[in-house]
């Protein structure tokens, strides 16, 4: 081996695969933008649906008669919690500074609802204030906030129509049952119709002595739903049908026990503190390290894909490797170059997605669900462990892809054997992703499977000695074997010259 | 003068074991000087192109042994590389590279100094005509364009032996003449060139000796004139007539 000649033939084919576009694609490009745009992109998407769900005017059938009973049971509410909400105002603005309070109580309220369901980017005005100060608020006030959301949500946004308004015709088609003891027009097969065609989403009957009956015993009145829970606008009728009551029926329960002198402990007998130690980044950390050595090892390949095929079957089919072999340096000098600069092409594209991704997680973005600035931290010694089998491991891939691509005659019949590979890597490394499958030390004698379980370990902070120096051992004679298999094939004149 | 090329029974088996055994060469022998022409002639599929790849080493002779300029092809392939520019009809270039980027890199495997690539690049530049787009990329040159570069390539690290496998094939007539003028004037610097052909009218106007290559072997060897006068006057009559007899 002649290393001025190594050197001459790496730089120069790190020139000639640079000025390519689908490598510069795929070793540069991809492996930064992938994780902020997968982040932007889904928790964009999950807002979108969320707000759009929420605007959504929903229409229910009922009596007209039956609709005034449950406004007025929403003023009721409204009249007993009048002081309260002159309080959660003071607190979150120093008073009312003589704004619309009724306007302001709204806004707060729906804001209040947005928050918890995800769809905050859709509410403005107040929810700035409302997000800085939530905290100070107690769980109570921040519980009348959330009803008084969810009552009105229920009232404003759902339009009612009557039973004589119904057009939908037809027949109902299978699937579809109506349970035989139901009230009122809600047992005609016309409503369930029109609910199945869309028409509606839901009908509803309310007893019109619905008030009476809270004072009698048993204190209890029955309402009736009709929906469709196969169908998404109908269940989320249900859940605000289902927002609305319970805020309502929280109302009368707090009013019951404080007539008969009971304090909430008496219809609530447990109370459950339960304490989470971990925390967001801790929980990220643990997710990450079942992803992390898959897209290590995707990027490692996809990094490593068009180099090797462009530097074997495509100087080939470009008539170039002739003249190449036609110069004087060795043919392992070649090999050694091409090498390199796919090995070069593998590690380049896993380090940017890792570093692309740790930046996408800790400088903003944040997963779904996450409510805290993430700081997912790595210890020194476990990134240097994890560095030392990704070394191995991106020698491995780029010697295998490279050998594979080199038996091809022309790119595209090498891109046939070279792209089936990538399951032979990927399929190993998916294994860190079952989550009940314990590190146990068996495992560390499975090629490559042993390298992902290993990498979780250490995204986690565990460091498993033993099976470190397994893995590593067994690692590198994998690696030394590749590296083998892909020098002889380049001292194979009928593989070299297969045109 | 002095033999720089000599093949002695030579021989190139392809496959055998469990796959079709093909006999390319069957024992050729010839020998070129300095200063001389030799061609090699001989109906597609012939050996010629394994042939000149043996004594170029690209391919390992299955029997038989050639020498390139005192270098043995088997046990000295590292020299016998410098000593020879290879160029064949479809020799291609690095596309995303310029004709001075592939010239310096060839430059530099050849162990030249920066210096005297440079030198070189800028004297054959000059002399092919090519000054006006050393600093294009190769895929935006014409075939012509290409092919001068690589003709200046071939003589970079001026070897004194030239192996030129069918090297007007797919050209066009300005472009083949440019490449049968550089064979003449190589000859002129003392070079010995091999180049492969099935074209009559380049055998005529430019061999000095010549084999017909024929199913492996080699049917006739010598020089134009002994070959005119063995077989007449009309070259490709001759040719034909050779290949019809020996089949």
């Amino acid at each position: 081996m002649n290393l001025a000649s190594i050197a001459t033939i790496t730089r120069k084919e790190f020139k000639d695969v640079l000025r390519d576009r689908r490598t510069l694609f795929f070793m540069m490009l991809l492996p930064m933008l992938a994780m902020p745009l997968v982040m932007i992109g889904f928790t964009k998407f999950i807002k979108q649906q969320a707000g759009e769900r929420e605007a959504r005017v929903l229409t229910v059938a009922i009596e007209p008669q039956q609709r005034e009973l449950l406004r007025a049971l929403a003023l009721r509410w409204r009249d007993a919690h009048n002081i309260e909400f002159g309080i959660v105002m003071f607190k979150l603005f120093g008073g009312s500074d003589g704004q619309d309070i009724e306007a302001m109580y709204r806004r707060l309220a729906k804001a209040a609802v947005a928050r918890e369901s995800g769809a905050g980017s859709v509410v403005e005005g107040s929810l700035g204030a409302l997000y800085k100060n939530w905290d100070q608020l107690t769980e109570d006030q921040q519980e009348l906030l959330t009803d008084f959301g969810n009552i009105n949500k229920f009232l404003d946004q759902i339009e009612w129509v009557g039973f004589d308004d119904l057009k939908t015709v037809g027949t109902l088609s299978g699937g579809v049952e109506i349970p035989g003891d139901l009230p009122g027009a809600l047992s005609q097969e016309r409503v369930a119709l029109a609910i199945q065609e869309k028409e509606i989403q839901a009908s509803l009957h309310v007893p019109l002595d619905l008030l009476e009956r809270l004072e009698e015993d048993p204190l209890q009145a029955e309402i009736y739903v009709l929906y469709d829970r196969s169908i998404n606008l109908s269940k989320e009728f249900y859940e605000r049908f289902h927002g609305y009551i319970e805020a309502l029926g929280r109302h009368e329960v707090d009013e019951r026990l404080r007539m008969n002198n009971l304090r909430p402990a008496f219809i609530d007998p447990f109370d459950v503190q339960a304490a989470d130690i971990a925390t967001d980044s801790r929980m990220l950390q643990a997710v990450l390290g079942g992803v992390m050595p898959y897209m290590l090892f995707i990027f490692c390949f996809l990094g490593a894909f068009y180099p090797a095929l462009d530097l074997t079957a495509g100087e080939k089919e470009r008539f170039t490797l002739e003249t190449l072999l036609l110069s004087p340096v060795s043919r392992m000098d070649i090999a050694a170059g091409k090498f390199l600069v796919t090995f070069i092409a593998a590690v380049t594209a896993a380090v940017l997605f890792t570093a692309s991704m740790y930046l996408t997680f800790t400088q903003g973005i944040l997963p779904e669900g996450a409510t805290e600035q993430l700081n997912i931290q790595f210890e020194p010694l476990a990134l240097a462990l994890t560095a030392s089998l990704l070394i191995p491991i991106a020698a491995l891939i780029a010697a295998v892809v490279l050998g594979v691509a080199l038996l091809g005659r022309s790119f595209k019949e090498a891109q046939n054997y070279v792209t089936p590979l990538q399951f032979l890597f990927i399929i190993p490394s998916g294994v860190a992703f079952l989550p009940d499958l314990e590190t146990e030390i068996h495992l560390a004698f499975i090629p490559l499977v042993n390298v992902s379980m290993l990498m979780k370990e250490l995204m986690k902070g565990n460091y498993l000695w033993d099976f470190y120096w397994i893995t590593l051992g067994s690692l590198l004679l994998l690696t030394g074997l590749g590296l083998w298999g892909t020098s002889w094939l380049f001292r194979r004149e009928s593989v070299l010259m297969r045109s | 003068m002095t033999e720089l090329v000599i093949a002695r029974e030579l021989r190139k088996v392809y496959g055998g074991g469990r796959k079709q055994r093909t006999v390319a060469v069957d024992g050729i022998s010839f020998t070129c000087r300095a200063g001389e022409i030799y061609g090699l002639i001989g109906p597609n599929g012939a050996g010629k192109t394994t042939t000149l790849r043996m004594i170029s080493t690209v391919l390992a002779p299955t029997g038989g042994t050639a020498t390139v300029a005192g270098h043995d092809v088997v046990t000295d392939g590292h020299r016998v590389r410098e000593s020879i520019g290879f160029l064949s009809g479809n020799t291609g270039l690095y596309g995303r590279l310029t004709p001075e980027e592939v010239l310096k890199y060839f430059g530099q495997l050849h162990g030249m100094d920066t210096g005297l690539i440079a030198e070189r690049i800028s004297e054959l530049a000059e002399l092919l005509d090519m000054t006006g787009y050393l600093g294009k990329r190769c895929d935006k040159l014409s075939t012509g364009m290409k092919q001068k570069v690589n003709v200046a390539r071939t003589v970079l690290h001026d070897p004194p032996v030239l192996i030129l496998d069918e090297p007007t094939s797919g050209l066009d007539v300005l472009a083949a003449r440019t490449i049968v003028d550089f064979i003449r004037v190589s000859r002129e610097q003392g070079k010995c060139v091999i180049f492969s052909t099935h074209i009559m009218g380049e055998v005529s106007r430019l061999c000095d000796r010549l084999g017909v290559i024929h199913q492996g072997t080699m049917p006739f060897e010598g020089t134009l004139d002994g070959f005119r006068e063995q077989h007449g006057q009309d070259l490709e009559e001759a040719f034909v007539g050779i290949l019809e007899t020996s089949a």
